[in-house]
């Protein structure tokens, strides 16, 4: 099981959170299109390797917060509050 | 291919077992193929089985960068059932269930197909409901079906504590054609049958690349050589959205591992499989005596084929509370398979932007019972061109024309479902 | 006590005599016995029956996951006989035989052999079809091993959590050293090990000179470290990400995080293969050592040892210290050893046998056990050549290598790499915060094991901030310890390879020839390795074979995944007491007193109805429906989700996340509001009310409560807005207080107007009700006049019993959800997920009033877009059956059937005093939607039942009676069809 330190109450366990998708869709502006909303809506990159993913501390502050976690080897390279933008390894 | 029965066994039995031979040939990659499916699963092997004896289409190889049937048709709870919910879905597998009914007779391999039963219990009005639904639908579609009320499920399974869980049984599902299937003898069996009929089957032979003329497919760069081929399928559930990058787009699914248990062996105890309503957790006994558990996924996306520890806390929790004596069971080993968990909980059978290329994946918990009628609509779609009837609705255009199919109405949210 | 057991020595309390039953007959042991050490000291040699074949068997290994002898107190089904420890008045009966052990029936099996090749099972009992259950209730009687009893006391075991700088698996040579040094060090350490006691392989090897005397200090030293914990009989189920280690010991699981692991699990001796080696009697020299050191019994009277390594000569003295005679020492090896052992050997006159192999064992004529060998010079690579000898013996000790315990290194990421000398993995790259120490990181000799434990140590300590010293590298063994192919052919088999699942030589090389020549296919064709052992006895030994098969070097055939657990786990550990959470309302005691019938409402407790001596559930919810219509009814909806919305934004977040406009509401209003996902899936409903300008209060559905809030907070964070969320569902009650005396009840209570004109539909006060706190809605759910009351919990049974009080006049009643789902369904109000789906768009649900197309966004407006130009694939609608219909109604989720296709389905359906007859809610394909038409519903057993359609409300269409606006009571207004 993963510790991950929440920016706001420090390292606990991924038992704490809840795992909420990916950080880096975003919503399209209004006048986007139809393609660039069912983009965002449904379509992930899925990555094999570091993705930046909301995770939230729901048995903690309840607070959302941003993971850059490796989806082979859990690993977690940098978290950030929301209007972070941690940064994804090379 | 050496036919299987008694006899042969019997004469191999006084030659010492010594004429016994590959049951898939290994053959060397040709250049070029009429279609090239990339996967060495249960599906792939599936549909070029189907492609080769129904659609008479045997030019074609799968590819497997490892050897076959050790991703998902080697990592599962081996559960086959077809009490879906969604008709679309209910039709889809009940056309798989009577494939799998057939499967021996199809291959001349034993993949063990076990219709034990498959009882899924219900403790509350709602779940009834939600149960009533398919079993009506079910039976207006003439697959069998079966209310159970709380004695006759203790009848059933003796075992279980129907009372004093935290959520008591009020009765259960009986499906008695659904039950469980030797999983790994889906893919030799399909493997073996497949190679006969001159399908190809090279294993170490990994996909790095996806090459395109124009809007068309033209073949695979792979690490034994580029391939050319007139049509290509992905079949590789778990990795499917790395093989569509390859191809240039991007599919409606995250990856996510789903845990299973499997427990020392002990004399029979329980002749159905049962899904217990009250929590996740679903738990057959296998031939060789273990109680193998399921349960949810991890919740989180991963491409390691291993889970964490609190997923199986969880479902043995679930699991001791419905049948306490269980607790005295030793578990001896976990493993999890890193699955395709769709936007919608259901699977995806399509053509793809890039002509000529075409998906199976997406396949959700549902992958290994659907193994004999996704090969059968892939192939369909690959040999036709078009959709075969039940499944139709697997295309990806679903989420763009709003025609979802969310069994489990948990919404666009992969981890969901 | 009969003749086995050594006069002096061991680690048993000879004070202490234990009685016990095995098989039927009673022997005793000592305190300090296991099962298996106990039986072997009275001489029973067969302790168990193999999985397939029945084959008599022996102890092998002796090392705590010998499958071998697998017994069942009739409560627990596969205990380990080697790890059991023995007690007083057991009775034990071998696992897995049918009749006895000593005539197992089954054992004809194992005549039966040739026809059971690996994969049999796949190759026939398929023809014809209908044959197969019949095999597989014979294969399934026949295979499993112990009975698991139904009716035994169910262990409650708790979890533990523990926290360790150093967590050390493994209290060998190398664990003890790394322990202390990394204590000395002031680490918090844990050291565990699986063994009862502490010392690993110093409690069973030949004790070596100084080293031997070091290890003693160490085990000293251990004691006086107060900030090192040691525990014993315990082992390390798995590793998992970031070193959280669960360890599990007899009664509980513990899950140790700790920052650095070290692991010094040691190896596992391996067998040697050939012809009968499963005969009981032929064990691991390190098994024979076992037995001498730690239970002081002798292994055998007339022993052969095997050997390809020094390990196996000081076994040899060790039995012959222990008065064993023995007949010969085979060597595998060309030149044998050099070692001061084998030369003590040679010199205390024992015969020795160099380059030479056991072909076969062979059995006494009871089955009992082995009673001869024959041994014959080999190619040193699988054959046997030359002149065979036969040499009687009682035993066998066999020592050709080892194979280290790396399942947890595995787990952790490490890397391997095979390594000619010492023959064996080794790890060649390790995750952060790991290490590897001793034989498991190919160190064998006895001071160079400790030393790797003080390096190791070192690294972790230098890892977690605690030290700066860089200790020299591991001292690799560069001898031969492990034999690359200690395996003998034979034409008739029975060279086992695994014990577990009784898989023989020939097993590999008919698997390989039929193409699972790799070593995972390998391993599912033959299930090598999938036992209750896991393969710590038979997997080296597996790869070892398909190399040679292959011609290939042992590190590109590679290794299986050693997947969790490294020892099966008991069950009730990893269950623990469970945790399901009930809710219960402030509300629950009063529903008690009133005798509440409950249901679940997902974690809830929601009374059904309240129950009344005499009268039928149908009567008492018609009863209390009839109340609410008449005079008065009070229901507990405290379970609604009770969410409270402040700041800036707060209009504009519910303007984005329901379908309807809340922008204009004025403070004091409430507004009912739909909410959509992204697909355009109805997901909730409830109700809004304003409290101020930046101030809502809002509820959501039971079910829904959780992941609304857990949504909202989402989408304030996603979009930035100024806008709080608090979750007030736990902190508040709300009873729901209806009928046309409703108003005049609580009249008598509040401490303001709650006049019509003060207080009109579907309007929101707040305000106090004998002193408590409250905030109040204007509500028609049910479709009277009806208040519903929101206050802090705590207050709520005393507003409870207040209204019941003043509503005594007014005939008041409590109802229930059943009473409740009757009344609303008369007002055709929907139930989100009974009368909805996950498909169900607001248009099918014939809510499109409440969505609001032209606003600017909100979820799941994108969706209905596209919906919207497509054609509705079913809408929701009311419907009836004949006045006259008697007969079983259909319930809900019966099917709507048309030409013999599903043309929908009933979502509710009750029976209505008002309209007298049945009536609800069904979805139907749309041309059928239309009021007027009749349809024909499916019952259970196939009877078609005539419906019609019908418009909604079926009650008070025009809702003058929520609103008020008709005082007669007794007007009903039912569309009549």
């Amino acid at each position: 099981m993963l510790r991950i330190a929440c920016p706001w109450c420090g390292e606990r366990d991924e038992a704490e959170f809840r795992y909420r998708g990916d950080a880096s869709v975003q919503r399209p502006a209004a006048d986007a299109g139809l393609d660039a909303f069912f983009a965002s809506v449904f379509e992930r990159d899925n990555p094999k390797g570091w993705h930046r993913e909301w995770w939230q501390h729901a048995q903690g502050c309840r607070r959302f917060i941003k993971v850059v976690r490796h989806t082979v080897t859990h690993e977690i390279a940098a978290i950030g509050k929301p209007e972070d933008d941690p940064a994804v390894p090379e | 291919m050496r036919h299987f029965s008694l006899r042969t066994l019997l004469t191999e039995a006084a030659n010492a077992h010594q004429g016994w031979a590959r049951q898939w040939r290994a053959p060397e990659p040709k250049p070029a193929y009429d279609a090239i499916i990339v996967g060495g699963g249960g599906h792939g092997l599936s549909t070029a089985w189907h492609l080769a004896t129904t659609h008479g289409i045997t030019d074609v190889a799968v590819l497997e960068r490892g050897v076959i049937g050790l991703g998902n048709v080697g990592r599962n709870t081996t559960l086959v059932r077809s009490n879906y919910f969604l008709p679309e879905n209910h039709r889809f597998y009940e056309a798989s269930l009577k494939l799998w009914e057939r499967f021996e007779q199809d291959v001349n391999f034993n993949a063990m197909v076990s219709q034990r039963g498959t009882l899924n219990l219900f403790h509350s009005d709602a779940q009834r409901d939600f149960f009533a639904r398919r079993a009506n639908m079910m039976r207006l579609e003439g697959a069998d079906n079966e209310f159970l009320d709380k004695a006759a499920v203790k009848r059933l399974v003796p075992m279980i504590d129907a009372d004093n869980g935290r959520y008591p049984v009020l009765g259960g599902f009986l499906q008695r054609r659904g039950g469980t299937v030797r999983h790994d003898a889906v893919a030799w069996g399909y493997a073996r049958a497949a190679s006969a009929r001159g399908v190809d089957i090279v294993q170490y032979c990994e996909v790095t690349g996806v090459r395109r003329e124009g809007s068309r497919v033209a073949g695979v760069d792979t690490t034994r050589g580029t391939i050319r081929a007139r049509k290509v399928v992905f079949a590789v559930a778990g990795h499917s959205s790395r093989l569509a990058a390859m191809a240039g787009f991007r599919l409606p699914l995250e990856t996510h591992v789903l845990q299973a248990f499997v427990t020392e062996g002990v004399k029979p105890m329980l002749d159905v499989v049962m899904t217990y309503g009250g929590g996740h957790f679903y738990v057959s006994q296998s031939d060789k005596g273990g109680l193998v558990f399921g349960g949810a996924i991890d919740g989180h996306n991963t491409y390691a084929q291993r889970g964490h520890l609190p997923v199986v806390e969880e479902v043995l929790s679930a699991g001791a509370t419905l049948i306490p004596s269980v607790k005295r069971l030793r578990v001896l080993r976990q493993w999890g398979g890193v699955m395709d968990m769709t936007m919608d909980g259901s699977p995806i059978v399509s053509a793809t932007p890039v002509e000529d290329l075409y998906i199976n994946g997406g396949w959700c918990y549902g992958g290994f019972k659907a193994i004999p009628a996704g090969g059968m609509i892939t192939a369909h779609l690959v040999a036709t061109g078009r959709p075969h009837p039940v499944g139709a609705h697997f295309g990806l255009d679903r989420f763009r024309a709003g025609r979802t199919l969310d069994e489990r109405g948990a919404g666009p949210y992969p981890w969901a479902h | 006590m009969s003749g086995f057991r050594l006069p002096a020595g061991g680690r048993i309390d000879r004070a202490r005599v234990l009685p016990f039953d095995f098989d039927g007959r009673r022997y005793q042991g000592f305190a300090g016995d296991t099962l298996a050490s106990a039986l072997l000291a009275n001489g029973v040699r067969l302790v168990g029956r193999s999985f397939k074949y029945h084959r008599p068997r022996g102890v092998l290994s002796l090392a705590n996951h010998d499958v071998n002898a697998m017994v069942t107190d009739g409560i627990s089904p596969n205990l380990r006989a080697d790890g059991l420890p023995l007690c007083a008045g057991m009775r034990l009966l071998a696992v897995n035989t049918f009749g006895s052990l000593h005539s197992d029936r089954a054992r004809v099996i194992d005549k039966l052999a040739r026809f059971l090749p690996v994969g049999f099972y796949y190759k026939t009992f398929f023809r014809p079809k209908w044959t197969f259950p019949h095999w597989e209730r014979l294969i399934r009687r026949i295979s499993g091993l112990g009975q698991l009893n139904f009716q035994a006391a169910r262990p409650v075991s708790a979890k533990r959590y523990d926290f360790a700088d150093v967590l050390v698996i493994g209290a060998g040579p190398a664990g003890l050293a790394a322990a202390v040094c990394a204590g000395r060090a002031g680490a918090r350490v844990i050291l565990v090990d699986e063994n009862a006691q502490a010392g690993g392989s110093l409690t069973y090897a030949r004790p070596a000179g100084e080293a031997a005397a070091t290890a003693a200090e160490l085990l000293a030293a251990l004691a006086a470290q107060a900030n090192v914990e040691v525990r014993t009989a315990t082992f390390a189920a798995g590793y998992y990400a970031d070193h959280w280690v669960p360890l599990v010991d007899a009664g509980n699981i513990t899950k140790v995080r700790a920052k650095a692991v070290v692991v010094a699990t040691g190896v596992f001796e391996q067998p040697a293969v050939f012809r009968n080696n499963d005969l009981p009697g032929v064990m691991l020299a390190s098994a024979a050592q076992r037995l001498i050191h730690r239970y002081a019994v002798q292994p055998m009277r007339e022993a052969v040892v095997l050997t390809a390594n020094e390990e196996g000569y000081a076994a040899a003295l060790d039995l012959l210290d222990a008065g064993v005679r023995i007949q010969a020492v085979i060597d595998l090896t060309r030149t044998g050893e050099k070692c001061p052992a084998a030369l003590e050997v040679a010199q205390r006159g024992v015969r020795i046998l160099l380059e030479h192999c056991i072909v076969e064992a062979h059995a006494a004529g009871d089955g009992s056990g082995v009673k001869a060998v024959s041994v014959a010079p080999w190619n040193g690579s699988g054959m046997a050549a030359g002149a065979r000898e036969t040499i009687a013996c009682d035993g066998v000790a066999m020592s050709v290598g080892f194979a280290p315990a790396t399942a947890l290194l595995h787990q952790a990421g490490a890397h391997m790499r095979y390594e000619e000398l010492p023959g064996q993995f080794v790890p060649v790259q390790l995750p952060e915060g790991v290490f590897a120490a001793g034989r498991v990181n190919g160190v064998y000799d006895l001071a160079d094991r400790m030393r790797d434990g003080e390096r190791a140590a070192w690294l972790a300590l230098a890892h977690i901030g605690l030290g700066t010293h860089v200790p020299a590298e591991a001292a690799r063994a560069r001898r031969a310890v492990s034999h690359p192919f200690p395996f003998v052919e034979h034409a008739r088999g029975k060279n086992f390879i695994d014990f577990d699942e009784d898989l023989q030589l020939a097993d590999f090389y008919n698997a390989a020839q039929e193409g699972f020549d790799n070593i995972e296919l390998l391993k599912r064709y033959t299930t090598v390795g999938m036992g209750p052992s896991q393969g710590k006895h038979s997997n080296m030994n597996a790869v070892r074979i398909l190399a040679h098969i292959l011609k290939q070097p042992i590190d590109s055939v590679g290794t299986t995944t050693a997947r969790p657990f490294f020892h099966p786990v008991p069950l009730g550990h990893l269950a623990g007491r469970g945790f399901h959470p009930v809710r219960r309302t402030a509300l629950h005691a009063r529903h008690q007193q009133l005798d509440a019938v409950f249901m679940e409402a997902g974690m809830w407790l929601r009374p059904e109805y309240y129950a009344r001596s005499g009268k039928s559930k149908a009567e008492l919810v018609r009863e209390e429906a009839k109340a609410v219509r008449t005079g008065a009814g009070l229901i507990d909806v405290g379970t609604l989700g009770k969410i409270e919305l402040s700041g800036a934004d707060a209009g504009e977040l519910l303007e984005r996340v329901y379908t309807g406009r809340f922008r204009n509401m004025k403070p004091g209003t409430t507004r009912y509001g739909i909410m959509l996902d992204e697909a355009g899936v109805v997901i909730d409903d409830g109700v809004i009310g304003r409290l101020a300008e930046h101030k809502f209060y809002f509820t959501t559905t039971t079910t829904g409560s959780a992941t609304v809030y857990r949504e909202l907070q989402r989408l304030i964070t996603m979009w930035g807005l100024r806008a709080g969320i608090v979750n007030l569902t736990g902190a508040c009650a709300a009873i729901n207080l209806a009928g046309p005396s409703a108003r005049t009840i609580l009249a008598q209570l509040a401490d303001f107007d709650v006049g019509e004109n003060a207080f009109p539909y579907l309007a929101l006060r707040e305000g106090t009700i004998a002193g408590m706190p409250a905030r109040l809605m204007r509500v028609g759910f049910v479709g009277e006049l009806g208040f519903e009351i929101h206050m802090p919990s705590e207050h709520a049974p005393a507003l409870w019993d207040l209204l019941m009080r003043a509503g005594a006049s007014h005939g008041i009643r409590p109802f229930g959800v059943e009473a409740q789902r009757l009344l609303r369904l008369e007002k055709g109000h929907i139930i989100i997920g009974q009368d909805t789906d996950g498909l169900t768009t607001p248009f099918e649900a014939a809510l499109e009033w409440a969505v609001k197309m032209d606003k600017p966004f909100f979820v799941g407006q994108r969706s209905l877009q596209v919906l919207h130009k497509q054609p509705l694939r079913q809408k929701l609608a009311g419907f009836m059956l004949e006045r006259d219909f008697n007969a079983t109604p259909p319930k809900e989720c019966h099917l709507v059937i048309r030409d013999g296709q599903i043309a929908g389905r009933v979502t509710s359906i009750g029976w209505s005093e008002a309209l007298g007859r049945h009536f609800g809610l069904v979805f139907l394909a749309p041309d059928l939607a239309k009021e007027g038409m009749r349809f024909l519903i499916r019952v259970d057993g196939g009877a078609m039942v005539e419906a019609q359609v019908v418009s909604t409300p079926f009650y008070d269409p025009q809702g003058l009676r929520q609103k008020a606006l008709d005082p007669a009571p007794a007007a009903m207004q039912a569309v009549s069809a």
